[in-house]
């Protein structure tokens, strides 16, 4: 049945209905809040008196890319240990989420960690992708990230969209992955070079980015290609890589299509004595478990971890790590997690306000602009710093080598070791 | 005879859309097929070698293929657990064979390991499919609606969820059999011996499974139950035996997939089955499914267009990094395949046949 209102219930109807519009747009534009004295534009968080403060993590921390979320999240555990589990006179609580490093894993974990109100901020994401789903639904709440791994470009680019502007990176920028991987093909004398992705955010920068700096530097990229994250069978697009007949493959993908990669080249007479290039995405015991005695002589970039290079604190990281968890560190992202919660330990410290009463109140813009503003951390990575885009971690890079298929070797410098510089 | 005039008096405008639909994909098909022509990149051996790939993945999609189709055949259900039954024979050869390598038998019994490796596979699978159907599948036989349908939805993330809590989320290498390692010339084609072996295996499942289904009594009764299931009562052939049998079946065959796919691509993981599942029922609708022929047809067929495809029309469309979109060219097949022809490639002969 349809009822026709009379004209001036109509009117009535579209004035209550535009300024219910109205208000609603208005409330999410602006939160602005004052609690106990602390006035923030998007919101202040409480933490009453022996309550926690609640930190969320947001990282893969299941599936054949785990290592590279749990062992940050490990990182910043430590951190947390090494602040007696204690900020601002408060015990830290903290929640990490797997993200499942993918943009519906990122935007899984976020939305959990937005519905709860009490927590101020996020460590992670860990995957590209992850912070292309979730760092929005995050900051659209007002809760900054404090990325452990995530190394697109675009997520701290000049142009980066408002959702992403509540990131700081501490970990490389894939900018300077794409130099670092360019610098080692060079070293190798090689002119044509291949590239593979898996469409997958962090990839596919990355593999663009190398084209990008290899074309402007006089090589020749003679296939571009791509797979997909499902892929099993590499076989025919190595087939058309090979048809191009590169010296060096490029391939920045993750674990299961690495060792996918690995163990299918051989199989390809025009790509078996092609030599394979990855990035740390396969940096971890599962790469090993996955591709086996195939994994021997597969190249990949990394932070480099000459000692000299790295924080004072890194050794004491890695004791801790081993005492608290039982093994050596599963990744080469545990002291970026260190980092990166150390950052968001150091910002709530800066601008969290305690009353007379022992509340504390933590302004949300002002938490993210004191994270985005880090200086002279010395952090278990080297001197962290942002620059105005949230760029923080240092960034020097090596070139490691698998030497061992079996995955209870794994140790970075060992296997993989150190081969380049 | 066709009469043109008479079509277009009585065409609706689905029908128009279904033409132009045609039209439009024979363009693109035909347009970047000719493109690739008249610019060659590949040699013949790498159009051998993309055949040959299509092949061995085309025969595990019909091996998987072949399970849907004969438990659809019987109880006109579809088991969407089959591509986790095909799970388990994957990791009960993987670990089979990393016991056998333990034990020093890979090298030395390299024959004796394959035979342990599929004897393994086989139980496993044939196993669950059988505890599968007792548990999962039996108490909604003579339900209607969609119970059944989310049984097997549901059995098969518990299959895959408890796949990972046994054995973790992590790829896991499988072991290489020594025994075929390495290459083999083949007509001029330098091909792994893993694909050729892989290739002849999957043939000789399938005859062995057609002269199952056609020459033996318990065949007979399967495709007595699939004809009829109240007239084969009638004759006195126990359904429930016949159902068990077909679901043990398609397991074995399930865990010869498993198999061959561990030893082709080298890895196993708890979420396998998943996209392998999906890929084997899309075959088995291909070819027609609750057709046996058809689900062999389908498998090779699907595998074929996913390797061949890429490089036959994508790339002479300038599409770049074609191989991306493989699996996007499959599934349009597939579309295609069931708006031009619902009852799949080889249905209508199946019906005909009944008829």
């Amino acid at each position: 049945m349809i009822v026709r209102l009379p004209t001036t219930a109509r009117r009535a109807l579209g004035a209550a209905l535009l300024a219910t519009t109205c208000l609603v747009g208005t409330v999410s534009m602006s939160r602005a809040e004052t609690l106990g004295g602390v006035t923030d534009p998007i919101g202040v968080v409480k933490v009453a008196k022996g309550q926690p403060v609640f930190i969320g993590g947001m990282m893969v921390l299941a599936g054949p890319d785990l290592a590279l979320g749990l062992d940050a999240s490990r990182g910043a555990e430590v951190a947390f240990d090494d602040h007696k589990n204690m900020v601002v006179g408060h015990p830290i609580k903290y929640l990490p989420e797997d993200a499942g490093c993918s943009v519906e894993g990122g935007q899984a974990a976020a939305t959990r960690l937005a519905a709860n109100k009490n927590i101020v901020a996020v460590v992670g994401p860990a995957c590209s992708s992850e912070a292309r789903g979730g760092a929005p639904i995050l900051w659209n709440v007002g809760i900054p990230n404090a990325d452990t791994s995530a190394t697109a470009p675009a997520l701290t680019a000049p142009d980066r969209p408002v959702g992403l502007q509540g990131l700081a990176r501490f970990v490389y920028n894939d900018a300077d992955a794409a130099a670092a991987a360019v610098v080692y093909a060079k070293s190798l004398k090689v002119t044509k070079v291949a590239t593979l992705h898996d469409g997958s955010l962090y990839a596919q920068s990355l593999a663009e980015k190398f084209g990008d700096l290899w074309k402007t530097g006089g090589g020749t990229i003679t296939a571009a290609e791509a797979i997909s994250p499902s892929d099993t069978d590499v076989r025919p697009v190595l087939t058309r890589i090979g048809s191009t007949k590169p010296e060096l493959l490029f391939a920045p993908i993750f674990t299961s299509a690495s060792a996918y990669l690995t163990r299918q080249k051989p199989e390809i007479a025009t790509m078996a004595k092609v030599d394979v290039l990855g990035t740390d995405a396969v940096l971890s015991p599962a790469f090993l478990e996955a591709a086996g005695d195939a994994a021997k002589g597969y190249r990949l970039t990394g932070i480099d971890n000459d000692p000299k290079l790295l924080g004072p604190s890194y050794p004491a990281l890695v004791a801790k790590y081993k005492e608290k968890y039982g093994e050596a560190p599963i990744a080469g992202y545990h002291a970026n997690g260190y980092d990166a919660a150390t950052a968001v330990l150091m910002a709530i410290e800066k601008v969290a306000k305690t009353d007379a009463a022992g509340d504390t109140y933590i302004g949300r813009k002002a938490l993210r602009d004191a994270l985005l503003s880090t200086t002279g951390l010395n952090g278990a990575t080297g001197p962290v710093s942002c620059d105005k885009f949230g760029d923080c971690a240092p960034s020097h890079f090596a070139v490691f080598e698998y030497v061992n298929g079996d995955k209870e070797t794994f140790e970075l410098g060992k296997n993989p070791k150190k081969v380049y510089p | 005879m066709f009469d043109v005039k008479d079509w277009i008096r009585r065409a609706g405008w689905v029908d128009w859309f279904l033409l132009a639909l045609r039209l439009l994909v024979m363009a693109v098909v035909g347009g970047g097929f000719i493109s690739g022509l008249l610019h060659p990149r590949y040699g013949r051996d790498e159009w051998l070698s993309f055949a040959a790939f299509g092949l061995t993945i085309g025969a595990i999609y019909a091996l998987i293929a072949l399970g849907y189709t004969m438990v659809y055949g019987i109880l006109r259900m579809v088991n969407f657990a089959h591509g986790d039954v095909f799970m388990t024979g994957g990791y009960a050869a993987c670990f089979s064979l990393v016991a056998c390598n333990r034990a020093g038998l890979l090298s030395s019994q390299p024959l004796l390991s394959l035979f342990l490796a599929v004897l393994g596979a086989v139980t496993v699978s044939a196993l669950v499919a059988v505890l599968a159907e007792r548990i999962a599948y039996r108490p909604f036989r003579k339900g209607r609606g969609l119970a059944p349908l989310i049984s097997t939805l549901g059995l098969s993330f518990v299959l895959e969820y408890s796949a990972r809590g046994m054995f973790g989320a992590q790829n896991r290498s499988f072991p290489s059999l020594p025994l075929i390692d390495g290459t083999v010339d083949l007509l001029g084609l330098v091909m792994p011996k893993t694909q050729l072996v892989v290739m002849l295996a999957a043939v000789i499942t399938m005859i062995v499974l057609t002269l199952v289904v056609m020459r033996t009594k318990i065949g007979t009764a399967m495709r007595a139950v699939s004809e009829d299931q109240d007239a084969a009562i009638l004759m006195g052939i126990n359904v429930d035996r016949v159902i068990v049998f077909t679901f043990a079946l398609g397991g074995m065959l399930a865990g010869i997939a498993g198999l061959l796919y561990g030893l082709v691509y080298k890895q196993v993981y708890f979420f396998m089955g998943f996209f392998l599942g999906v890929k084997g029922f899309g075959a088995a609708v291909l070819g027609g499914i609750g057709n046996i022929p058809g689900a062999m047809l389908g498998g090779f067929a699907l595998g074929l267009v996913e390797s061949l495809g890429p490089a036959a029309f994508l790339d002479g469309l300038g599409v770049d990094s074609p191989y991306q979109l493989r699996d996007g060219i499959a599934y349009t097949m597939l579309v295609m395949v069931l708006i031009f022809r619902p009852r799949g490639l080889l249905g209508e002969r199946l019906s005909t046949a009944r008829a």
